[in-house]
């Protein structure tokens, strides 16, 4: 994976050689790589989105009125 | 890099957007601290945590899309033609500046020995992309899911904004060659379409409940810690240092940039890469922070809350030409902004019970609104920019800023890239129930649960003997 493995060598090549990505998997990597990151940010909205709705719908049922949360402020 | 001077232009250049996204960060700690103070207590962390998760979301489809909008959309497409490569299509060729550079798999958008540029400008107006989703994000406290949030959030940090900074902020953008559009420090480019978004969305969310009685007369709900507000509001106003920072090429050599033969002129530019100076712009900045308190002061009364937002207000609407105003007429434009929105602010709430919590879509869009249409009085007759479309074009050359096209510009802004998509988006979401939370939890508050757990650790600390 290492794109650069001696930075004497690398800094002595040529200059435009020497420029460019030094990321591991440089050139070969990237496409793998957003693919999983869509993946991620894909299945991270749906487990949030899930875990809200599960949420609000059993704070829901419970019927709190609007000052009951005062009997919950704590004072430490 | 193997020549002294460029290495040291270039690093520090690459040092100076760094620096700007530090002090941009200061700007979402404020809005969160805003957000929280405006906020009731049973809403706190709730309240908090919708700002903060904006944060990685945006983040994300920035780099995967947001970024490459940028750069491809300016020619509309089909509207004007590129100076680049002299074609109205989507700017995806191989050309200087083109967004085929910036697509998540390209390798400028990491670590590159050849590129020292790519991640703090993307990273620079990424923070563009935080700050106008928390504009929405304050407006809309208390009733709406953390899911909607987000999906909003995305809408207009990663998509809408930066099809508006295509248009009407990249160099090369359709609205200055067709419009003469002028908006150095973002009054429509930012604030005005996020001020618009954010309207768009509350249309469709409704108010907190109990904010207007049954006679219909709005009661008001907060803040309920002004100080936190205003210290919220202190560090937004510190982070716009860096925002107009931002907004600036820091050294730039316009004589061969403009195609001047033997000419070399060094200096720091705005976004359209014409001459300013963060001396000048200093001025402007601090005097239009001035007018908007002085004005705030008097319309609100003495209300630290509308004071210390109009001081934003002032210089969100002085934003657009505060590269070129004299700081008077900074000071005074920031003044006529505050009371306009101030004004319409109220108006709004009273005549169709939009239920602002945070008075956003005045200071933001409002503001934002007014200071692009009287950049185009102020400014009128000043180039839109240096560059010069030449034959490939029968406009020939950029408009010059006008009022007309400031005007169509703000419309553009705050009504079809902000207000409608807001809209639309809303009411998808609302359509599939995932918009507003359940009445039941808005009375109860949405940290009831977290609340009660609290109180029960607490009771069982208490009562423990070892």
């Amino acid at each position: 994976m290492a794109t650069v493995t001696n930075w004497i060598d690398h800094l002595n090549k040529p200059a435009e050689e020497v420029v460019g990505a030094v990321y591991p998997g440089a050139g070969s990597s990237e496409g793998i790589l957003v693919i999983i990151a869509v993946i991620l940010w894909i299945g991270w909205h749906i487990l949030t989105s899930k875990s809200e709705s599960e949420e609000l719908s059993r704070l829901a049922k419970k019927r709190h009125s609007a000052n009951d949360h005062k009997s919950n402020i704590t004072d430490w | 890099m193997t020549d002294q001077l460029a290495a040291l232009t270039t690093i520090f250049t690459e040092f100076y957007y760094w620096v700007t996204v530090v002090l941009m960060f200061l700007i979402h700690v404020g809005f969160c601290m805003y957000e929280v103070g405006a906020s009731r207590y049973k809403h706190h962390q709730h309240t908090l945590m919708k700002n903060t998760m904006l944060i990685p979301l945006v983040t994300v489809t920035w780099f995967l899309f947001g970024w490459w909008i940028y750069w491809a959309f300016p020619t509309g497409p089909g509207l004007a033609p590129s100076i680049m490569n002299e074609s109205t299509a989507l700017i995806t060729d191989e050309s200087a500046f083109s967004a085929t550079w910036y697509t998540a798999t390209s390798e400028l958008m990491a670590i590159n020995l050849g590129d020292h540029i790519s991640g703090v400008f993307w990273a620079a107006f990424l923070l563009f992309s935080w700050t106008a989703a928390s504009i929405v994000s304050g407006a809309i406290i208390e009733r709406i899911t953390t899911f909607a949030f987000g999906i909003l959030a995305i809408a207009i940090g990663s998509v809408f904004w930066t099809i508006d900074a295509a248009w009407g902020w990249h160099f090369d953008g359709w609205m200055l060659k067709l419009l003469g559009y002028h908006d150095a420090y973002a009054s429509g480019v930012i604030h005005a379409i996020a001020g618009g978004f954010a309207l768009g969305v509350l249309m469709v969310l409704g108010p907190r409940i109990g904010k207007f009685s049954s006679s219909g007369e709005p009661r008001n709900i907060g803040p309920r810690n002004p100080w936190l507000v205003t210290v919220g509001l202190f560090l937004i106003y510190t982070g716009f240092w860096g925002f107009y920072a931002a907004c600036n090429i820091p050294i730039f050599d316009l004589g061969p940039e403009y195609g001047m033969e033997g000419i070399s002129y060094w200096t720091a530019t705005n976004i359209y890469v014409t001459p300013t100076t963060l001396s000048g712009i200093t001025f402007n900045f601090l005097m239009s922070l001035s007018g908007g308190l002085l004005a705030g002061y008097w319309i609100a009364k003495g209300d630290p809350f509308w004071t210390y937002s109009s001081g934003l207000a002032g210089v969100i609407c002085a934003s657009a030409g505060n590269d070129l105003y004299h700081p008077i007429q900074s000071m005074i434009i920031g003044m006529i902004g505050v009371v306009i929105a101030y004004k319409l602010h109220y108006w709004v709430e009273r005549k169709f019970k939009i239920d602002d919590a945070v008075g956003a879509v005045a200071v933001h869009g409002y503001a934002g609104v007014v200071g692009l249409i009287i950049c185009g009085f102020v400014l009128w007759g000043y180039p839109s920019s240096g560059y010069s479309v030449g034959a490939m074009w029968d406009g020939t050359t950029y408009a010059t800023i006008n009022p007309v096209g400031q005007f169509i510009g703000a419309i553009i802004m705050f009504v079809v890239l902000g207000l409608i998509p807001g809209y639309v988006i809303a009411k998808v979401l609302h359509g599939m129930g995932k918009l507003r939370i359940p009445r039941e939890v808005e009375i109860a508050g949405l940290d009831y649960e977290m609340m009660e757990a609290a109180k029960e650790d607490e009771k069982a600390v208490s009562s423990a003997t070892r």
